[in-house]
């Protein structure tokens, strides 16, 4: 039996092109033999799960019932996320979390970058150090901060303390002010070795003879960088800060060891927050409601990172 | 536009010489290639001169100026790479007014340079495009733009034209001949393939191993290369280095070789292998010193054709003898085939003598 494709030949393939999109399938009905076993699996444990996660969220899920006995509420749930305090507040967190981790873990990962890029006696062992934020377990790194934040037995406070800086160890996650940006602090903390790597494979492509000629026409170490390395590295920072932004929307290991969320809700974001209402509070519609939200904001970031992607390919082949 | 001064150049990468006590003159708008096969130190040269490189140890004079400790930019030189170097996210336009830019020149000016570079090269209509929109020898045409709009004392050309398809290479080749003319500009200008240093160059430095080998106009190292390696590297197809002894027959000195034959020389040629330090002399010969003959003639020396490769205008003929491979040209209307008897006729006022030992051309006096 010959697998019939089409490919290798030219006339069909031109006859294809009239006909219509069944016969194509037709003709190719072998690869999609090839890819049933793949499509398979992604049903069962993708689509299905987002199917029943939208069904789910039509629903009304009283802790007093079983799942099975959940009531039809129509977009119930929907409007009471829309219209609620908790949600606002919780969008506000999630957007500052994610901006501000993504911003400073990518400035912080460029400048560990460029630092790394220059030759320097010691460069392997630092670089081998500045990694191992980022792969330490985020579980142990978290209640470790928990501790170095700790307000009667923190690092932190002991030092300033110590100092004479302050006379009592400030509350760094237990005050509603201070508990998010404590948070970001250890997030970027955690990441910027991502972007750091990232960055120093697209430093190593910049092209040695255009710093050279930049040099010749008479341009600075800043100049140098601004024009040549910074313009080089567009497409690697795209990606980067995508990843780094769909990483941080999705954060949950942090925030919910160190904080579950608290205090009073000033640390909740999406993640955790359809977490707590899910297997905290069994609120299963509402917390269904949330996800379908999420995933429509996370296609969204999914579009331009393929965008992203594919605009850097398109240019490749340009080159 | 100044000439270049190069005192005993030194470049050192721990105990490895990558250029070795060069010496050199550039005159005022003169064309001076760099030729060499790789590694030969040829651009580490070139890199000393712009400055992208500290030197070990010599002096670099531009113009009058001793410019060893100056940076790239206050060397007043502008550079040309082998692969453009073009800044890829910026318009053709801006590529070059970027130098200009980099100099604080006000902003008319500096319009006013550009449009006049791109008049002399040609490329007026080229200016809004992005570097990957044109083709090699468009790019390499805003590379020399670049340099162009600086007005520097000195161009410094690294391979210019590496990158390029064959038949753009010739073309690109007179273009830059044209340009050196048309603004008598100073050129250094590196390159690996010795047609390239030929035919545009006024003179040329041979350089191997980090060393000077020779430093002459192309016709003189054509005819006179002072030893083995420019005669084997220079000129194409290579000259042909045969080892032989020398003997003395009769009170007159005599070639022989491996496979026993003796070829008698001339009187000037004598006197060159009397003063060879040892019995060991090569000879030289380029394929068009060197006469075939299908039946014996006196003089002439036996050999078996080896290989035959027509051409077209001129067919190749390749021969061992005494160990090496030796290449003679024929015109295409006569037959030799692989394995036949041949006989070879060395010209004696062009063929080349070296030492075997020291690998030096032998001269009479």
């Amino acid at each position: 039996m010959t697998p019939v494709t089409g490919q290798y030949d030219a006339p069909r393939q031109k006859q294809r092109e009239r006909s219509g999109i069944l016969e194509q399938m037709w003709l190719n009905r072998f690869d999609y033999l090839y890819v049933l076993p793949a499509i398979l699996v992604m049903l069962i444990v993708i689509a299905y799960p987002i199917y029943y996660t939208i069904d789910l969220s039509f629903f009304k899920t009283p802790p007093s019932l079983q799942l099975r006995d959940k009531i039809f509420v129509g977009t119930d749930n929907y409007a009471a996320i829309l219209s609620s305090d908790v949600f606002w507040r919780v969008t506000m967190n999630t957007v500052v979390w994610t901006i501000a981790s993504t911003l400073f873990a990518f400035v912080l990962g460029l400048g560990a970058a460029l630092a790394l890029h220059r030759e320097f006696v010691g460069r392997g062992v630092l670089r081998a150090i500045l990694i191992i934020p980022w792969v330490i377990s985020a579980v142990a790194a978290s209640y470790i901060w928990k501790w170095i934040y700790h307000s009667d037995f923190g690092v932190i406070g002991a030092v300033l303390v110590g100092l004479g800086l302050t006379d009592r160890p400030p509350n760094f996650i237990d005050s509603v002010n201070t508990v998010l940006p404590s948070l970001i602090v250890v997030n970027v903390w955690r990441e910027f070795p991502f972007a750091m790597i990232m960055l120093m494979a697209g430093l190593q492509t910049v092209p040695e003879q255009l710093l050279r000629a930049a040099t010749v026409d008479g341009a600075g170490a800043w100049q140098r960088f601004w024009h040549v390395t910074f313009p080089h590295l567009r497409s690697v920072s795209t990606v980067t800060i995508l990843l780094l932004a769909v990483a941080n929307f999705n954060s949950f290991i942090i925030p919910w060891i160190m904080t579950g969320g608290g205090p009073a809700s000033a640390s909740h974001i999406w993640i955790t927050h359809i977490y707590e209402l899910a297997f905290g509070r069994q609120r299963w519609g509402v917390a269904a409601a949330y996800s379908v939200l999420l995933f429509l904001i996370l296609m969204a970031f999914g579009y331009f990172y393929v965008r992203a992607l594919s605009g850097s390919e398109r240019k490749d082949h340009g080159e | 536009m100044a000439h270049v001064v190069l005192k005993e150049l030194v470049k050192t990468y721990g105990a490895f010489k990558a250029v070795n006590d060069v010496s050199l003159t550039v005159n005022d708008g003169e064309f001076v290639a760099l030729v060499g096969p790789s590694g030969c130190g040829k651009t580490t040269t070139l890199n000393l001169i712009a400055g992208l490189l500290p030197i070990t140890s010599g002096e670099i004079s531009i113009g009058d100026r001793v410019v060893n400790d100056l940076d790239p930019k206050d060397r007043d030189i502008a550079m040309v790479f082998q692969n453009y170097a073009l800044y890829p996210q910026k318009s053709v336009y801006a590529n070059l007014a970027f130098p200009l830019q980099m100099r604080k020149l006000p902003r008319d000016e500096i319009d006013r340079k550009v449009k006049e570079a791109a008049k002399v090269l040609d490329m007026t209509h080229l200016l809004e495009r992005k570097p990957r929109e044109l083709s090699g020898g468009q790019q390499q045409r805003v590379a020399l733009g670049r340099a162009l709009v600086r007005d520097p004392a000195v161009f410094l050309m690294d391979e210019p034209l590496s990158n390029l398809d064959a038949k753009l290479r010739v073309q690109m080749r007179s273009e830059i001949k044209r340009f050196h003319q048309d603004l008598k500009a100073t050129i250094v200008y590196v390159t690996h393939d010795q047609l390239e240093a030929v035919t545009m160059a006024d003179k040329m430095a041979v350089m191997n191993g980090g060393f000077l080998q020779q430093y002459d106009s192309p016709a003189q190292v054509f005819a006179h290369p002072v030893n083995m390696f420019v005669a084997s590297f220079i000129g194409s197809p290579a000259m042909s280095l045969i080892p032989l002894e020398t003997s003395t027959s009769d009170g007159n000195a005599v070639l022989s070789g491996a496979e026993g034959w003796r070829m008698d020389l001339s009187s000037l040629n004598a006197r060159k292998v009397q003063r060879a330090t040892t019995s060991k002399v090569v000879l030289g010969a380029r394929h068009s010193a060197i006469r075939l003959h299908k039946s014996a003639v006196a003089g002439a020396i036996p050999a078996r054709a080896y290989t035959v490769e027509p051409t077209g205008d001129v067919t190749f003929v390749q021969a061992m003898l005494s160990g090496a491979i030796v290449n003679i040209s024929v015109p295409p209307d006569i037959a030799v085939f692989p394995d036949e008897q041949i006989w070879l006729e060395f010209d004696q006022d062009r063929m080349h003598l070296f030492d075997g030992a020291t690998e030096m051309a032998l001269n009479a006096d």
